[in-house]
């Protein structure tokens, strides 16, 4: 797996790399994202910090080496589970995609109705117009025009490093909360452990990952800098999330302020920008809402389809592509049919769809570890014994967390 | 046992009765239209893999099992041979070309069928729903076919007969394909190019390489995504890369490397011949989109004293990959074109015939720097095959010939069906076909409009207090989305009717005059009809004075938008000559949505002010 390329390393180079990384980085923090972490930070302070550099060093594991397979076969994540262990196998793998990415759409549309409901918009209005505008711009895929807008606005997010700085925390207690694990029974602290590595490592992003370099074309020389990528854009992502625990853990934890919708969540911005809090809050909520939810339904289908060898692409029609475009409209009525319900809590929604994210994660790595680690698919940059591993206690982590957590739910905790 | 999917994980019997293992897979001989399975390898205890030969040991075979005839201490074991391939190994899940249908598809399992006692033979590959189902369980395929029969749709099984697969990942292992086989390299090369469009970066450049260096040259020709060329072009070695840019037609190697960046152009133009060089530096010279650009430098020119026997030599004695010959050229002692002559005049007339007594002397031919699209209505116009290109003194530099002109017309009606907000690939003509799609063309307004009215809704609420007040610009909106709707429409057909004139000066100052006259009686016409509304619906205002104002203020900004949006159309038109200048194809539908903003946020705005002074 080691072969020198630091020749290629060059500052340029590495620059270069880290673009999508950090892009993909910015879009993970989504809405069922900002709502896990505020409600770790609101409802148990800084207790589940912890979990946080774990999470980064599981992420840049899962993220390398799904890229890794990428450079080496050129082929999906997909294809090659197909390939490998056949079409019952895949069936179920992709059951387990389906699934997860459309509970994560569902808390996108969660998202987006929660934060237009910030401006005023009712969710009977915002959600069916919404989902009818995510509709024609992935059928036509021409979302990538306005996807640099998004992520821009999405960037407001950002704000919540400042926020942490200005709320001035005690920084010694944030730190040994870091280092020390703490663990609390109640089934509700495991769910959200769960969710936290749902939403951290989602399972679409196993597949995001894969499809970017090989759309790219990248092969085995690129490996390096595909690393530095994912390092990049994984410790990114948690440094953020752990920043908006600590910026909620410090202001609406000592408050008491549980979050139950948008506007609690937007409170702990109150301290940089006071009144302006729901509006930023509200408008990075709306876009990074919009953009995921332009970009899962199109990746699940996608990954189904190639798994099964149907056609698949924006640039296919109705006739030649049915199945892709039918599986892309099917997510999104039943996203958007789920939000609209009467009665439904939106906050609620978008943290279960994460708990069920991560519950469906270890099916989906299973899958990546069998592949990575295989001889003939990936030659010489199979998986060392440290990244096996590293998968394996990840699988193992979730699984016991799971178990756990549905122990004490049915122990009635 | 009609499937591999069914007869996978079956026990291996000896004679004696004892299990040796489970059937893992099988070989065929790769030489035949149906060929027969010659081997069977299967795993004993221990995961220990095996393979024996099918015909020596395989009694026969059943739902139950494989039946071996010998005891398992007599039976010998082989290797797998150059020639055979692996079913499950080498193409169960993996994708292959349908070299019929010309597609790529994935294998969901594979038709046998036995012959005799206890020979097999393969079919084909299963690639349709029936396979898959199959393979997920065979409960499945039973309960959805006969649901589907009931339906009376039955769902028929989609088999690739082995003679028209082929495979893709044959790179990675020694696969020897049978001659008899119909492979990817004998299909034309629109449709290899075709196949190629559909497959993964990774298997582009793999397919590459198994064509030899003239098909890949004419299949890299025929990609229509310019880009998608480059990048195959980028995957190959710089040496291949030369080669096959030296057998195109200059004209298209010329057109593919200006894609690439200048280090990687430079280094397969070094790399190549002289003469190809030559060639295709000339054409680079010439701006793009111009006569120049497209033309090659193969044809057939001779001076006008030669006979016709002197022209049918020189045609023979060209190289084959010459570009096709529509005409022979004649020159006058200095080299300039004097007269052509069709082919046919060449076969008809007699061996010692000079040229110069059967050529047509009235030549039409273009100037270097005339743009394509010019060139393209010049040969449609005198019905020409090809049409010489040349310099102020005659000099033949090159000839256009009609497929280059046929993909200026194509590429230039696509450029206009865009502007005019039809994809082209819809089916090319008129409305878009799928009612939805016809929805996101034409019908968006009523989304704007929604979105729009919720947006006053909230705003009204926020500053006066009256969000109920939205109602009155709410039913004055329409008018004012589609009046710029139809402006932008109309920019659209005057820009594509529009031809230059000699001059070359652009008709703003016109066009600007036209739209504002329209502009000022459509919002003369709106004002008007909104004072006819209010008068009939509220005939002594005493009442009803607020709605009053606030109809009749909102019509008057309807109106006031509306001449705007008329008035500023020009700048529309400028936007499209601008793009047309610098190469850019513009979405027509991009700048109708556009107007139909700006229109809308102006109208918004206006009309929320006019609201709330209204109520103050």
């Amino acid at each position: 797996m080691a072969r020198d390329h630091t020749d290629k390393l060059t500052l340029a180079a590495v620059l270069g790399a880290m673009g999508p990384g950090l892009l993909a980085a910015l879009a993970g923090n989504d809405a069922g994202g900002i709502a896990t972490y505020s409600s770790a930070g609101a409802t148990y302070g800084y207790r589940t910090l912890w979990i946080l550099p774990i999470m980064a060093v599981l992420l840049i594991v899962v993220q390398e080496t799904a890229a890794r397979c990428g450079c080496v076969t050129g082929k999906g994540f997909a294809s090659l589970i197909r390939e490998k262990f056949g079409i019952r196998r895949s069936a179920l793998a992709m059951a387990a995609l389906l699934i997860a990415n459309t509970a994560v759409t569902i808390s996108e549309f969660a998202g987006l109705a929660s934060g237009l409901a910030l401006f005023g918009v009712p969710k009977t209005i915002s959600v069916p117009l919404m989902g009818l505008v995510i509709w024609l711009l992935t059928m036509a895929g021409s979302f990538r025009r306005i996807e640099r807008v998004l992520l821009a606005v999405s960037c407001v997010f950002v704000t919540y490093v400042v926020a942490a700085f200005m709320v001035g925390p005690n920084w010694g207690d944030v730190a040994t909360s870091t280092v020390i694990p703490h663990l609390v029974a109640s089934p509700d602290y495991v769910s959200l452990l769960v969710a936290t590595i749902g939403t951290t490592i989602a399972p679409w992003m196993i597949f995001l990952a894969q499809n970017n370099v090989v759309d790219k074309n990248a092969d085995e020389s690129d490996i390096p800098l595909q690393r530095v990528d994912t390092v990049s854009g994984s410790v990114l992502a948690c440094a953020i999330a752990w920043f908006i625990i600590v910026t909620t853990g410090s202001v609406l934890f000592p408050a008491g302020i549980g979050v139950s919708d948008a506007a609690d969540a937007a409170l702990a911005l109150e301290p940089i920008v006071g009144p302006w809090s729901t509006v930023l809050f509200a408008a990075g909520l709306v876009a990074a809402s919009f953009l995921a939810a332009c970009v899962l339904p199109g990746v699940t289908s996608s990954a189904i389809c190639e798994a099964f060898g149907w056609e698949r692409g924006a640039d296919r029609s109705w006739d030649e592509a049915p199945v892709y475009r039918g599986i892309i409209t099917a997510v999104i009525i039943c996203a958007a049919l789920l939000v609209i319900l009467p009665g439904v809590n939106l906050f609620e929604i978008m943290m279960s769809a994460q708990v069920i994210n991560g519950v469906l994660l270890p099916v989906l790595l299973v899958f990546l570890v069998f592949i990575a680690s295989d001889k003939i698919i990936m030659g010489t940059y199979r998986n060392g014994r440290v990244w096996n591993i590293l998968t394996w206690a990840t699988i193992a982590l979730i699984t016991v967390l799971t178990v756990v957590m549905f122990a004490l739910m049915l122990l009635g905790f | 046992m009609n499937y591999l999917s069914e007869m996978l994980k079956l026990p291996v019997v000896d004679v004696a009765g004892e299990k040796l293992g489970v059937v893992n897979d099988l070989g065929i001989a790769t030489g035949e239209v149906f060929p027969h399975v010659t081997s069977l390898a299967f795993q004993g205890p221990g995961k220990t893999p095996f393979m024996i030969s099918w015909r020596k040991y395989v009694d026969h075979i059943d739902e139950t099992g494989v039946y071996l005839k010998a005891v398992s201490t007599d039976v010998r074991f082989s290797y797998l041979q150059p020639d055979e391939v692996l079913l499950a190994r080498d193409i169960l899940n993996k994708q292959i070309v349908d070299t019929q249908g010309m597609k790529v598809v994935r294998v969901n399992d594979i038709k046998l069928s036995a012959t005799g006692e206890n020979q097999l033979r393969l079919l084909g590959a299963e690639v349709g729903a029936r396979g898959l189902l199959r393979s997920l369980h065979p409960a499945c395929e039973r309960i959805v076919t006969t649901l589907a029969k009931c339906l009376g749709r039955p769902l028929k099984e989609e088999i690739i007969a082995w003679s028209y697969m082929d495979l893709l990942d044959r790179s990675t292992r020694d696969i020897k394909l049978s001659v008899s086989h119909k492979t990817l390299d004998e299909l034309h090369p629109a449709d290899i190019a075709d196949i190629i469009e559909q497959l993964d970066p990774r298997l582009r450049a793999q397919v590459f390489n198994q064509l030899d260096t003239a098909q890949a040259a004419e299949a890299i020709g025929e990609i229509d995504d310019d880009d998608l060329a480059a990048e195959v072009l980028e995957g190959m070695s710089d040496r291949d890369a030369s080669s096959m840019l030296a057998l195109m037609d200059p004209d298209d190697a010329a057109a593919l490397i200006e894609e690439l960046d200048y280090e990687k152009a430079e280094k397969l133009l070094r790399l190549m011949g002289v003469k190809e060089e030559k060639a295709i530096r000339t054409l680079l010279g010439y701006e793009e989109d111009t006569a120049g650009r497209i033309m090659t430098s193969e044809f057939v020119a001779l001076p006008a004293t030669a006979t016709v026997a002197d022209a049918i030599e020189a045609i023979r004695a060209l190289d084959e990959d010459f570009e096709s010959i529509y005409y022979v050229y004649t020159l006058d002692p200095a080299g300039a074109l004097t007269g052509v002559l069709s082919l046919r005049a060449l076969i008809v007339a007699e061996a010692d015939a000079r040229l110069s007594d059967l050529s047509y002397r009235d030549v039409v031919w273009v100037a270097p720097d005339l743009d394509q699209e010019d060139v393209a209505d010049e040969m449609t116009k005198y019905n020409l095959a090809a049409i010489p290109v040349c310099d102020d003194a005659r000099h033949i530099l090159g000839i256009v010939t009609v497929d280059d002109a046929l993909d200026v017309i194509a590429e230039e009606h696509e450029e206009d069906l865009q502007i005019a907000g039809v994809g082209a690939t819809e089916g090319g003509s008129g409305e878009p076909v799928h009612v939805f799609g016809w929805f996101a063309h034409r019908q968006y307004w009523l989304l704007v409009w929604a979105v729009a009215s919720g947006i006053v809704a909230s705003v009204l609420g926020a500053l006066g207090g009256a969000p109920e007040l939205f109602i009155y610009p709410m039913c004055v909106m329409p008018v004012v989305l589609l009046a710029a709707n139809r402006a932008v429409a109309f920019v659209k057909n005057y820009y594509l009717e529009y031809s230059e004139p000699e001059d070359g000066g652009k008709p703003y100052l016109g066009f600007f005059v036209q739209t504002a006259f329209v502009g000022l009686v459509l919002g003369a016409v709106i004002y008007l009809c909104g004072q006819l509304v209010i008068g009939a619906a509220y005939p002594d205002g005493a009442a009803a004075s607020v709605i009053d104002e606030l109809l009749s203020s909102c019509f008057a900004c309807a109106a006031l938008v509306a001449f705007l949006s008329c008035a500023t159309s020009v700048a529309y038109l400028a936007i499209l000559f601008w793009r047309d200048e610098h190469d850019r194809n513009t979405s027509g539908n991009a700048l109708s949505v556009t107007a139909m903003l700006v229109a809308c946020a102006l109208y918004s705005a206006a009309s929320v002010a006019a609201t709330l002074a209204v109520v103050a």
